[in-house]
């Protein structure tokens, strides 16, 4: 379905709003964290020098990520040149893998409407190399709206393979690129294409906004990610050069991906490694907050769950294999930035660890430290309630709990891509099904299910053994707080109890999203 | 036709809406008055009859004198005199006793229910508005001190009052400001630490200015000069006393476990130690509580910043002022903290998602119905004070050769109001309630010879302990050491009668000696900077 938002000039633009965080907050912050550590590191005898020192690794790596999302937040804006009569010639990519026709036709009548004067619309087939049965159906659209089909014959690098392909048979000076389910609004190119002013700008890039957001659990938690993406992050990281591309709704300019070398092959997130080559070259990169394409989110849990996959993977893996901290050409800004983000996936093995912590102490009394359970809330409460009111405000009240849950529960799959690059495990590049899977997805979450057995049977357990002291109903409270993260996850990974809504809302931009807009 | 039809149309829409917004409004309506029920029955069955207290025994024996003696004692005390004055003219219009005393806190508290619903709704809807109501009838800190002759439940109504005019003021931007003044001048002179309200509000004010109308700052300061200028008589009056320097209550230094605790106690009253623990020991679910209001859309709206302000200043500036200062950090002087808290629980429920919302309101009405219960019939409940089972059991056992012990000695007056008996009783340290000055301290040296001199002429001596000023345990030790242990009967926590054998041969010559207390009504004015200056009110 199409939006009005889509191809209607009346609409008004939806700007992801940049954070409205001061500068003393985020110095308050700083000087919470590093107070809290100090209280847990140094002012607690320790109890067991194991759990201790896993402890301590897990807040040192709280502390970079919150430190890292701070320096993301620091700057407001940074000016870019923008001329709206610039308008080279561009060639715009859809990116097809064997797609619904319905869905390819949608993306191409939309790129048909963009009002520019100068594009030419590609449907870039990778049917055939994917062993698809509908293969030639991109070519009946392509041929139903007079745009061109390349479609390739020699399989390999995935999608980045397929963009490589196009280019090596296109010739304009840039190329805007859309994965198959995301529309172009008619003002995508008019937009984006003035940055370009600045001969140094190698690629702009827009937001991925999830039309079908309302539809479910699923759908709201991944768009509701992508806001504090697309939003606080991806705004912060323009301002210090360090926005990367997101495999959608981008333009390069072919002379900078060429000097990067096209689009890496070698990852599953090509567009995430590609980025950080063509910024190593001394390229500008661009974020233009306004949502100027809608997409769709995966609909069901495991496409969701093969998705974060592939991110996890791909974003550990430039930790590992090209570690932004010894890349050369970058700044110190973008160092860090791309080490935030690929190492962001680490997560999951401090939030799995920090969820056995009760548990351990359940069944073995064990604790990291021993401190009056009163102290450590005295220090703790507030700092966590500051964080918590940073990321609301740095979000503009978009984030959420349900998100925060599903990047919690996420910690099975950053793990097991954690083992796979540590054991040298080949990645397979996995399309994002656009079409909803049906089916009973409660195997994927089996570990966290497994985690509210053990914790129902510990605290019985404690109880039992120890009484209801501070200590069990302290642990008691932490288990509880994980298992109502995992909720959402394990919700949504169990068969539906009823159909998802059928009805589309009158506007997929709602009137509280209205408010957003700046 | 069409005109006409479009007409009633509208009129039945008209006629409508308006028999809805009534029909809403007496069910609402109906909820409060079934609200302030249950508030009227939890004080008839858990609460009305309770033994008097040391702290309302202190309340009715200041204001049983004229108007002017009230006022003049109660300037001797820490506190400002309104509440003592209503309580004076009440006990004129409606007789004394413990129950009739009691119904004016209880008017008081069951007033602010309607009051909370008003700001409730009129910061966040209907539905936070009657869930804020909710939470106030059934709230064990409240019931508490709506059933105690003290000035808490007044100082609570002045409070929810007086924030709902001040956050009119910003929102109507019109007008509002003679409620305003009015009520923050009336809760001036209901409790000092009403001006940590007065300060939330500069506060608020200055770091939301542009929320507020022209003139604002021009209107607080007239407001405050008034205020300043209708307290400067009484000030005037604390300072002839000469007792301000004293007026500072004898409380332990707080530590960080009392700012849990006062949370424990405003949302569950006040529960055995055991049970408290539990409740503070489950402060990680207030960090899911926190992360469950990232709500997309959910703003924090001024009144909730407001809110926030308006229980968080209080508590921790009171807790600083304890810390480097002198200690006042006590959870009924921070009543004013209390609406602030529940309007904020308020607005953070109702923005759960509904299921979420529904369940957590649930559980937080039935742990505060749960708290009533618990602390108005458990015999453990840390604040009970059983002055009456121990008097009348005194009363019954104690004989005329006997002499009745009272330790601390400004626990005398509750015991004063029930104890009938025939022995005579003195306090440790010896103390005469009729001498201006503050109570003697203890003092180990002269232990024994006040003690000797008290129990010269007395077969056995019953020594009723409560309110440890930390001597208490010498005092046992003293006597254990020196008589022989009778008997031993808790009557509610911290309160133990113990019963001795004296085994000295009568002595009529040292009853001279100390001064005894014997049982009075009739004390002067002079005492109430004794026990300004030792007890914790």
């Amino acid at each position: 379905m199409i939006l009005d938002t889509q191809d209607n000039p009346e609409r008004e633009p939806l700007v992801l709003p940049r954070n409205e965080i001061g500068h003393q907050a985020i110095l308050l912050n700083i000087v919470m964290a590093l107070a809290y550590f100090f209280v847990i590191a140094f002012l607690f005898p320790v109890d067991s020098r194991i759990l201790f020192a896993i402890l301590i690794l897990g807040e040192l790596f709280h502390l970079w990520q919150i430190f890292t999302y701070l320096h993301t937040l620091w700057r407001k804006e940074r000016p870019h040149a923008f001329n709206p009569e610039f308008q080279p010639g561009v060639d715009v990519f859809i990116t097809v893998a064997g797609e619904p026709e319905e869905v390819i036709e949608e993306t191409v009548r939309a790129a048909t409407g963009m009002q520019y004067p100068n594009f030419t619309v590609h449907i870039l087939n990778d049917g055939l190399v994917a062993g698809k049965a509908n293969w030639r159906e991109p070519r009946q659209v392509a041929k139903k709206y007079g745009v061109d089909c390349i479609t390739r014959t020699m399989p390999g690098g995935a999608k980045a393979g397929n963009i490589n392909h196009a280019l090596a048979e296109t010739h304009e000076p840039f190329a805007a690129v859309f994965d198959v389910d995301h529309a172009p609004h008619y003002d995508f190119l008019t937009k984006m294409m003035g940055y370009f002013i600045d001969p140094k700008v190698g690629f702009t890039q827009s937001p991925q906004y999830y039309r079908n957001h309302w539809m479910s659990g699923i759908t709201g938690g991944a768009w509701e990610q992508q806001e504090l993406f697309f939003g606080a992050i991806c705004r912060g990281k323009d301002t210090m050069n360090a926005a990367f591309m997101c495999g959608t709704n981008m333009v390069i300019r072919r002379s900078a991906l060429l000097e990067a070398g096209g689009m890496h092959e070698t990852s599953i997130t090509e567009d995430f490694l590609t980025s950080l080559f063509i910024h190593a070259r001394g390229w500008k990169s661009v974020y233009v907050p306004e949502v100027l394409a809608e997409g769709l989110a995966p609909e069901d849990f495991r496409s969701y769950y093969s998705q974060q996959s592939r991110w996890a993977r791909g974003s550990l893996e430039m930790v590992f294999r090209y570690n932004p901290l010894f890349k050369k050409g970058l700044t110190f800004s973008q160092r860090i930035q791309y080490l935030a983000s690929s190492s962001y996936y680490l997560s999951g093995a401090v939030v799995f660890v920090n969820a056995l912590f009760p548990l351990i102490f359940f069944y073995t009394g064990l604790e990291p430290f021993r401190a009056s359970t009163m102290a450590l809330a005295t220090i703790f409460l507030p700092y966590i309630f500051l964080v918590i009111y940073t990321l609301q405000k740095s979000t503009n009240f978009s984030y959420t709990f349900r998100a925060l849950g599903l990047s919690m529960s996420a910690f099975p799959i950053q793990m097991k891509a954690f083992v796979q690059i540590l054991s040298g495990k080949k990645a397979k590049f996995v399309v994002t099904s656009k079409r909803k899977l049906s089916g009973n997805f409660a195997h994927l979450a089996a570990p966290h299910i497994l985690y509210v057995a053990a914790a129902m049977i510990g605290m019985s357990y404690a109880v039992w053994h120890q009484g209801f002291t501070a200590s069990v109903v302290d642990n008691i409270a932490w288990a509880l707080f994980n298992i109502a993260a995992f909720t959402p996850f394990i919700m949504a990974a169990l068969p539906a109890a009823r159909p998802s809504r059928a009805i589309e809302p009158a506007t997929a931009i709602q009137p509280a999203e209205k408010q957003a807009i700046s | 036709m069409k005109t006409a039809l479009r007409t009633t149309d509208i009129a039945t829409t008209l006629d409508t809406e308006v028999r809805s917004s009534h029909a809403a409004a007496v069910r609402t309506a109906a909820l409060l008055v079934l609200f302030i029920g249950i508030a009227a029955v939890f004080s008839a069955v858990l609460f009305v009859n309770q033994s008097l207290r040391l702290d309302e025994s202190q309340s009715l024996w200041q204001s049983s004198r004229s108007v002017w003696g009230t006022i003049l004692i109660v300037s001797h005390d820490v506190h400002v005199p309104l509440y003592h004055l209503l309580l004076h003219f009440s006990e004129e219009l409606f007789g004394n006793g413990v129950p009739t005393d009691r119904m004016l806190s209880f008017i008081f508290f069951a007033a602010a229910i309607p009051v909370m619903y008003k700001i409730g709704s009129y910061a966040y809807g209907r539905s936070a508005g009657i869930f804020a109501a909710l939470i106030t009838a059934v709230s064990p800190f409240l019931n508490w001190y709506g059933n105690e002759t003290r000035m808490y439940s007044m100082l609570m109504f002045i409070t929810v009052l007086n924030q709902y005019y001040f956050i009119k003021i910003y929102r109507e931007r019109r007008g509002g400001w003679w409620w305003y003044g009015a009520t923050a001048l009336i809760g001036s002179f209901v409790h000092y630490f009403f001006a940590l309200v007065l300060l939330t509000q500069a506060l608020f004010y200055f770091t939301n200015k542009k929320l507020f109308p022209r003139h604002t700052l021009r209107n607080f300061f007239i407001v405050a000069a008034i205020i300043v200028i209708a307290m400067a008589p009484w000030f005037y009056l604390v300072k002839q006393s000469g007792t301000f320097a004293n007026s500072s209550p004898g409380l332990a230094k707080p530590t960080s476990i009392d700012i849990f605790n006062i949370f424990s106690q405003f949302l569950f009253g006040f529960q055995t130690d055991g049970l408290n623990t539990i409740i503070v020991a489950l402060w990680p679910l207030a960090m899911l509580f926190g992360f469950l209001l990232l709500q997309s859309r959910r703003e924090v709206s001024p009144e909730t910043a407001y809110f926030f302000m308006g229980f968080a200043i209080p508590i921790l500036g009171a807790y600083a002022v304890s810390v480097i200062w002198s200690p006042v950090f006590l959870a009924r002087y921070l009543t004013v903290a209390v609406p602030s808290l529940y309007l904020f629980v308020s607005w953070m429920l109702s923005a759960y998602p509904r299921a979420v919302s529904r369940a957590a309101k649930t559980a937080l009405v039935a742990a505060m119905v749960a708290g009533v219960l618990v602390q108005g019939v458990s015999a453990a409940t840390p604040v009970k004070e059983d002055y009456r089972d121990a008097s009348e059991y005194l009363t019954a056992n104690a004989e005329a050769s006997d002499i009745v012990i009272i330790s601390a000695p400004f626990t005398i007056y509750p015991v004063d109001y029930y104890y009938r008996g025939a022995a005579a009783i003195a306090t440790l340290p010896a103390w005469d309630r009729y001498v201006i000055g503050p109570i003697p301290a203890f003092s180990s040296s002269t232990l024994p010879a006040q003690t000797t001199s008290l129990t010269a002429n007395h077969d056995r001596a019953w020594i009723l302990f409560s309110y440890d000023q930390g001597y208490q345990k010498n005092i046992k030790d003293y006597f254990d050491r020196h008589f022989q242990l009778l008997d031993t009967k808790n009557f509610s926590p911290g309160m133990t009668l113990y019963l001795y054998q004296i085994r000295q041969a009568p002595n009529l010559g040292s009853l001279l000696q100390v001064p005894i207390q014997i049982t009075s009504s009739t004390a002067t004015s002079s005492l109430s900077t004794a026990i300004a200056s030792s007890t914790a009110r």
